[in-house]
């Protein structure tokens, strides 16, 4: 007869097969119990707890951990953390702690892995004599040790006041602060999937990641939850309405990208972490390339129209010029006047800043600045050279654009455009105009400048500049209309980017056919410098 | 059978309408065209479907956002 791990008094329960070992009785009861508590923690919140969060359409942290990392890789820490219930001196269950971690791999990579336990409490904060995740914990300290990536599954809603009641005294905000949190923003790969409603702490710690992701009607994430936002402004709002996807995502850009159920999100962690390296001080994976390096599309050579009116589809320039299948948008559905790929070219990780005319005709707005901030930080974080698909006339105008701080967030994108140290090449398609044509180039590198025969570019675009230079000309003309565009069309013969790369202002114009084995020319030999410039990059002074 | 909204990705004018209602339209297919930031930007209808009822006309002023037509796919 053997104990029944899943029963209450287990540990302690079958003597006779206590007795039957003789002199082993002590060490074979330790076993049991330790059978009877990690099935305790496997049971989670119980089976009514687990089924409701499942009718909820939403899967269990164990589910998840096991649904998103390499099959039978999950090597769980802290497994025995809960609260005992004891009869006596005989133990008749556990509560799990409402947190559930460890090490993992993915894509045969180790990352640190953990999420908070829904069913349990609502996975509202545990206190043990070691915190085990969430904001710090083991499993951030084990991410910064061993240079892990850390991935967060978040479904939990934070602090709760009713801790003031166990604890005899209201706790000072930080108490479990986000240093070591801050801290890995530098050192390893930090990706926070939202996996529920997350509020207070762990809706902070979402933002605190180098890439996030939610899950459509599942899952939400706001400052503070409709009950709050009732009381203090007296706004009646749903949380969906308040921090779902269409707002958290679309709208304020507070998470990254969407996925469409919790399956799709995993796919998305897994695809995100195959263009990180594990940590600063390596390089991210290089895969074979099966696409050749010197495949030239025709099509490139007519996709910019004649017309300098009509957009075109820039997502399928890009997609021609990088190694097939291998392009993966960063914010898709935010910030739309910029668009942000991590690709391959040649098997190498390149991050991809493309404007995109089909959105302001590619003028960079407020978000799509902030946008580019971002993507242009996490690359230069991960050393992965930069690519910038140019067709930009400028920064958004207008008064709602200046009442956005479009020229300071503008300007930002600029700042840390210059201070990145990871090579950046430049290829300008069509118009790259003024102060956001200067935040697509690498100054303090090599400043590669290459350019497709289509490109124009200048201060201001000609069309805006002549009726502010030239002004007392014009009206001092008998048909000023007509001046104004004769002007235009001297100063337009002498904007030929031939005559720029004549003087060298442009390093080379190239046929739209050749940028693939251009590109992958210069990112291959540009391996060894970003082999040899490896590290944490202490950043300097106050961004804009 | 559902209805789609089409809206406006930027704020601007509606310079031409180039599909007909009742008009069936492939996945990307150009419904209107507006006019923004000196560029001509086209409205589409991104999984195609039948024009059911356009919402603006030529010349209208649309903001971000708005719905500008109504398909059924």
């Amino acid at each position: 007869m053997s104990a029944d791990p899943t029963q209450p008094g287990a540990a302690t329960a079958s003597p006779s097969a206590v007795t039957a070992l003789d002199g082993q009785g002590e060490r074979d009861a330790g076993l049991a119990e330790l059978g009877f508590r990690r099935a305790q923690a496997e049971q989670l919140g119980g089976e009514a707890a687990v089924a409701r969060h499942h009718e909820q359409g939403r899967l269990t942290i164990r589910e998840r951990i096991a649904g998103l990392v390499d099959s039978g890789s999950f090597q769980e820490v802290g497994k025995l953390t809960g609260q005992g219930r004891y009869e006596g001196d005989m133990l008749v269950g556990v509560t799990p702690a409402p947190y559930v971690m460890g090490l993992a791999s993915i894509g045969n990579r180790p990352v640190a892995i953990g999420g908070e336990d829904f069913t349990v409490r609502g996975g509202t904060s545990w206190s043990g004599d070691r915190k085990k995740g969430g904001q710090g914990g083991f499993v951030e300290d084990l991410a910064h040790q061993y240079r892990l990536p850390l991935v967060n599954l978040i479904d939990g809603a934070g602090g709760s006041v009713t801790s003031i009641n166990r604890r005899g005294h209201s706790v000072f905000p930080g108490v479990h602060g986000f240093e070591r949190s801050v801290q890995l923003m530098g050192e390893v790969p930090v990706v926070c999937a939202v996996l529920g409603t997350a509020a207070g702490g762990p809706a902070g710690r979402a933002i605190l990641s180098h890439w996030s992701v939610m899950v459509k009607n599942t899952s939400q994430v706001f400052a503070a939850g409709p009950p709050v936002v009732e009381r203090s402004l007296g706004q009646k709002v749903t949380k969906e309405e308040l921090g779902g996807h269409a707002i958290a995502a679309d709208v304020s850009g507070t998470i990254d990208n969407v996925a469409n159920d919790e399956k799709h999100c995993f796919e998305l962690i897994q695809r995100y972490l195959s263009y990180m390296p594990q940590n600063v001080w390596e390089l991210p994976p290089v895969v074979q390339c099966d696409d050749r390096v010197d495949r030239c599309e025709d099509a490139l050579a007519r996709i910019v129209p004649e017309s300098r009116r009509t957009p075109y589809d820039m997502k399928r320039l890009v997609r021609m010029v990088a190694d097939r299948d291998s392009v993966f948008e960063i914010q898709p559905s935010f910030g739309k006047a910029v668009i942000t790929f991590l690709a391959r070219m040649n098997g190498k990780v390149v991050g991809i800043v493309a404007n995109n005319p089909m959105i302001y005709g590619g003028a960079i707005d407020v978000r799509a600045a902030r946008k580019q901030t971002h993507f242009v930080e996490l690359c230069d974080c991960f050393h992965i050279p930069l690519i910038f698909f140019v067709d930009v006339p400028g920064f958004m105008v207008g008064k709602d654009a200046e009442a956005a701080a479009t020229l300071r967030e503008g300007m930002r994108s600029v700042y840390v455009g210059l201070q990145a140290t990871v090579p950046i090449y430049t290829v300008v398609i069509r118009k790259c105009y003024g102060m956001a044509g200067m935040g697509t180039t690498d100054k303090n590198g090599l400043d590669l400048k290459i350019a497709w025969p289509s490109a124009e570019w200048g201060s201001l675009p000609i069309e805006g500049g002549v009726a502010a230079a030239f002004r007392k000309d014009i009206a001092s003309a008998a048909d000023p209309r007509a001046r104004e565009r004769e002007i235009e069309a001297d100063l337009r013969s002498l904007a030929s980017p031939y005559r720029t790369a004549e003087a060298f202002g442009v390093e080379e114009i190239i046929d739209p056919r050749e940028t693939r084995p251009y590109l992958c020319r210069f990112i291959d030999a540009a391996q060894g410098r970003l082999q040899t410039t490896l590290g944490p990059k202490p950043k300097f002074g106050v961004r804009p | 059978m559902s209805k789609i909204e089409a809206k406006a990705d930027v704020t601007g004018s509606v310079w031409k309408i180039v599909a007909a209602v009742g008009a069936p339209l492939e996945a990307g297919g150009v419904i209107m065209i507006l006019e923004s930031m000196k560029m001509e930007i086209p409205v589409l209808a991104e999984d195609g479907g039948t024009l059911l009822e356009l919402t603006v006309a030529e010349g209208d002023a649309v903001s971000e956002g708005q719905v500008v037509a109504v398909l059924e796919g």
